[in-house]
């Protein structure tokens, strides 16, 4: 195992030994990241595939005179790192200026009570993790007589060490954990078959319920046994936690102040507006404790914080990072985000979800009445535009009347606007849940009236 | 090296240290160089410098993949270990420490004129602002031009658990332009991107203001098109971009991954009749300095010209180590992989229809009707039936074998196995175009190839009346 290293004060110096290298007159940001992670995906009792990956490396912004340039490095050697600065500072020069490319200032950051690392998860064997591989693949099969074949039961984990420093004061760090598990089994009943899917995810491995991810997977694949389509009709739709946080993703990418200035969203412009039902609120918090991606700060060091993006029906605003919020001429929320340290930072959400409201799944079927359980949609990244805001998708549900499931439905659509969706939303439960594979995105259980559905017969 | 032998060997043991049936080591350096200009400015300018090791252990169908960017051997052993941990209850297999490598010749198929760092970063940006000129002084019509470069050095170390040391050196230019016409609300792109292993004398064959012309031509020839027909008729595919309809409809499904999970019309189908008797067809990663080409794949495999089908008999699949030891058939070359972060998967090099001996313009004057699909773009190919959907983005009419109007909106729907028996006839003048081939979430260089050839039937989707 490599020493632990403070990447902080690494960065830190790296920042004061560049500035003399490139000069006063540039600014210079130093992204220090150290990623390890581990999946394991079972199948037939077996070790399907393990992956392991030790990512580390140094991400540099150089801005001169408005100029930007970029250079990273997976070394972490001081002879490397100051060519990277050379470049960084040399492709600055050959940029075209704009005054908007900045970097954000000192500030202090909250620390205590995040709640968003845990030792276990770098301590516990990977012999234990297979086994829980193993283990979640055989409480499915054993879930129901139905259950006919997982196609994957993965456990995974990632721990991450973050530290920043630049020219204009920022210094900092963090360490999180992130492990999660999930499993999709085949449900199957003479020649159908029908999958599920569930999840589970925590800051250390011992929080995932196995046994629970098992139940609820095999549940969502075998209630969907014996479906059939339904005559197209206008209804009202309950959609699952895990499909409205779907949905919110669509709301991430038209909240994005980069999107917004280039014209790249269905949002543009409405900022004070009544966009959505009163009940609807919805927040990026990154402070949330425990919340998959919470941290002190973002990818170019301003503070995380809590907004309200949508309050009480009214749009108050966008995500922005330091350059949108220059040159939209307001501050930045604290939203910019690196797929790694290979990329310059850019708007997108933190932990991003849709305000609780009250009562469970069941407490709003029996709410709603008649409708439509909507528990799985296909086509969700073709089907939802965030552009236009235009929504088609492909649709797996339940029919329920008088508050109970009465007939799982195949082969239906679903059509709207994002608008149409957000204004007619008519019930929020309280079972907030967040999808582990887009970003960190939660929605509890939502109910919105008068949706298209198509289907035949 | 990038990792020393003792310490490879030692990497190795540790790999196999729970039994196994193979292990290997894949170590790369690679340094790139992106630009990109839009509206006339530099949006985009990024250097890159990365160092990794990823190591692969290989019991039945298990695989396990590690990777590192510590290149240390406390951080390789560790790795190694626990790419290990996925065996459970194997045998150990005894390991000779004292056992040589067998380090294979060191190529150089694919010579070098212009090194990357011998062509100033002035002289780069320059490409991208000539071609940018050169594309708006084409016409009042163009409305924007967006030009990227990009380029690498990849140098890669490859051990493995069969006592070979492989070393390869890669280097790649590519440019890429993008223009948009407009005219009265009519919306067009135009588009080049050439690319090719080797330097920066890849500019000499396709000058920067040449690319910023042509790309801005088809945008404004493409304005003055109008609506395709639809029905079924004779399609010529230009030469070149046209590859890519055999690269997507046939070449994924005879990737030996697809043949073993099923997903393949091809499967068992090896020395049977596939396509019309004048239809040859090729994977050749040692065409000189081609995009797709390079002197060992990424599992240590000599590139090498493989005959996918020969006068319309099926002869070989596209294969990597893993897949052509399961069909007991000599390794292809096809292991390829994006970086030292992905596993080597099976995947196509330059892949590519042979020419025949008809002349292209014949082949038209031969065609009373039909459609000259210069250029194609996107796709949609159904794997498991090769049922395909493509759009034409720069198109003709062929009216009594003359070529005639441009044509705009058109696609090509058809299924890629009896596209191969419906060719019927073949030009003499092969032409490759470069792309980036994306599968499995890893994305990899690679050529399509064809000359001018005619499918006597596919049916064309257009929106104007039926023919």
């Amino acid at each position: 195992m490599a020493a632990e290293y403070n990447l902080q004060d690494l960065a830190r110096n790296w920042v004061e030994r560049g500035r003399s290298m490139a000069g006063a007159g540039t600014q210079l940001e130093i992204f220090i990241q150290e990623h390890r992670g581990l999946t394991v995906t079972a199948y037939n009792e077996e070790i399907e595939g393990l992956r392991y990956s030790h990512n580390r490396g140094v991400g540099i912004r150089a801005i001169s005179e408005g100029r930007l340039g970029y250079a990273y490095c997976t070394s972490l050697d001081w002879s490397d790192v100051s060519r990277a600065i050379e470049e960084a500072s040399a492709n600055a020069r050959y940029s075209t200026p704009d005054e908007h490319n900045i970097l954000p200032g000192y500030s202090d950051y909250a620390q205590a009570g995040l709640d968003i690392y845990d030792a276990e998860a770098r301590d516990m064997p990977v012999d234990r993790k297979v086994e829980m591989a193993l283990q979640l693949e055989g409480l499915t099969c054993a879930a129901d007589s139905r259950i006919a074949q997982v196609e994957s039961a993965v456990y995974a984990d990632t721990i991450s060490t973050v530290g920043i420093a630049n020219s204009a004061g920022v210094s900092g760090s963090y360490r999180s954990s992130d492990c999660y598990c999930y499993v999709s089994p085949i449900a199957k009943q003479g020649d159908e078959s029908q999958s599920g899917f569930s999840f589970d995810q925590g800051i250390k491995p011992s929080n995932l319920d196995l046994s629970k991810v098992a139940k609820d997977a095999a549940d969502r694949a075998v209630c969907l046994l014996g479906a059939a389509s339904t005559p197209s009709a206008r209804s009202t739709l309950i959609l699952d936690t895990f499909v409205a946080a779907e949905f919110i993703a669509i709301l991430a990418s038209a909240l994005s102040a980069e999107a917004v200035l280039k014209g790249r969203s269905f949002l543009a412009g409405k900022v004070g507006e009544k966009i959505a039902n009163e009940m609807v609120t919805l927040i990026d918090d990154g402070l949330l404790k425990g919340g998959p991606s919470t941290a002190p700060f973002d990818d170019e060091g301003v503070p995380s914080q809590r907004k309200e993006l949508i309050s009480s029906g009214i749009l108050k605003g966008y995500m922005h990072d330091s350059y949108t919020a220059a040159r939209s001429g307001t501050s930045s929320t604290g939203n910019a985000q690196r797929g790694s340290f290979r990329d310059r930072p850019h708007v997108g959400p933190s932990n991003m979800y849709l305000k609780p409201g009250s009562g469970g799944r069941e407490d709003i079927l029996r709410r709603v009445g008649d409708g439509v359980l909507i528990l799985q949609v296909v086509g969700a990244h073709a089907g939802a535009n965030p552009v236009n805001g235009e929504i088609s998708l492909g649709a797996l549900g339940l029919k329920i009347e008088g508050g109970r499931p009465v007939q799982p439905l195949r082969e239906i659509t679903l059509a709207g606007t994002a608008l149409e969706f957000l204004r007619d939303v008519v019930a929020i439960g309280d079972d907030l849940n967040f999808m582990p594979f887009a970003g960190s995105l939660g929605a509890p259980t939502v109910a919105v009236e008068n949706v298209m559905i198509a289907g035949r017969g | 090296m990038l990792i020393e032998d003792d310490t490879a060997r030692r990497v190795i043991q540790a790999a196999l240290s729970r039994g196994a049936d193979y292990a290997d080591i894949f170590a790369e350096h690679r340094e790139g160089y992106n630009l990109r200009l839009e509206e006339a400015k530099i949006e985009e300018n990024t250097t890159g410098s990365e160092i990794g090791a990823g190591i692969r252990v290989i019991m039945g169908e298990s695989v396990a993949y590690a990777y590192t960017n510590d290149l240390s051997e406390d951080s390789l052993l560790e790795t190694a270990r626990v790419a290990a941990s996925a065996v459970r209850g194997g045998e150990k297999a005894p390991i000779n420490l004292e056992q040589k490598w067998n380090m294979l010749p060191v190529l150089g198929e694919h010579p070098i004129e212009i090194n990357l760092e011998d062509f100033a970063r002035e002289d780069k940006i320059a490409l991208l602002q000539k071609a940018d000129e050169a594309a708006r002084s084409a016409g009042n019509e163009v409305v924007q031009v967006i030009a990227a470069l990009g380029d690498s050095r990849q140098q890669i170390f490859l051990a493995n658990s069969l006592d070979e040391i492989v070393l390869d050196n890669r280097v790649r230019v590519r440019m890429v332009v993008q223009v948009v016409a407009a005219r009265e609300g009519e919306v067009q792109i135009g588009y080049e991107a050439p690319g090719a292993l080797g330097g920066y004398e890849m500019f000499k064959r396709f000058p920067p203001e040449k690319l910023g012309h042509d790309a801005a031509a088809m945008a404004i020839t493409m304005l003055d098109a109008r609506p395709a027909p639809s029905g079924p008729m004779a399609v010529v595919i230009g030469n070149g971009t046209g590859g890519v309809l055999f690269h997507e409809a046939c070449g994924h499904s005879l990737e030996a991954d697809a043949i073993h999970k099923h997903a393949s019309v091809f499967e068992g189908k090896i020395g049977r009749k596939v396509a019309n008797s004048i239809v040859s067809a090729y994977d050749d990663a040692t065409l000189k300095n081609r995009w797709g080409s390079f002197n060992y794949d990424d599992e240590g495999v000599r590139a090498q010209r493989t005959p996918l089908i020969e006068e319309g008999m099926l002869h070989n699949f596209i294969n990597d180590l893993k897949r052509s030891k399961r069909d007991q058939v000599a390794p292809s070359g096809n292991g390829r992989r994006q970086s030292y972060r992905h596993v080597a998967i099976p995947r196509m090099t330059n892949t590519f229809i042979a020419a025949g001996e008809a002349k292209p313009h014949e082949i038209i004057a031969d065609t009373p009707l039909g459609i000259y699909a210069k250029k194609l773009g996107g796709g949609e190919v159904n794997p498991v039936t090769g049922d395909f959907i493509f759009s034409i983005v720069e198109g003709y009419m062929i009216r009594q074998g003359k070529m005639a109007e441009p044509v705009k909106g058109a696609t090509l729907v058809g299924n890629g196995p009896r596209v191969l028996q419906d060719i019927d006839a073949i030009a003499d003048d092969i032409d490759f175009d470069t792309g980036m081939c994306g599968k499995d979430g890893q994305s990899v260089p690679v050529c399509t190839g064809q000359p001018t050839l005619r499918v006597r039937e596919l049916v064309v989707g257009g929106t104007a009346e039926v023919v």
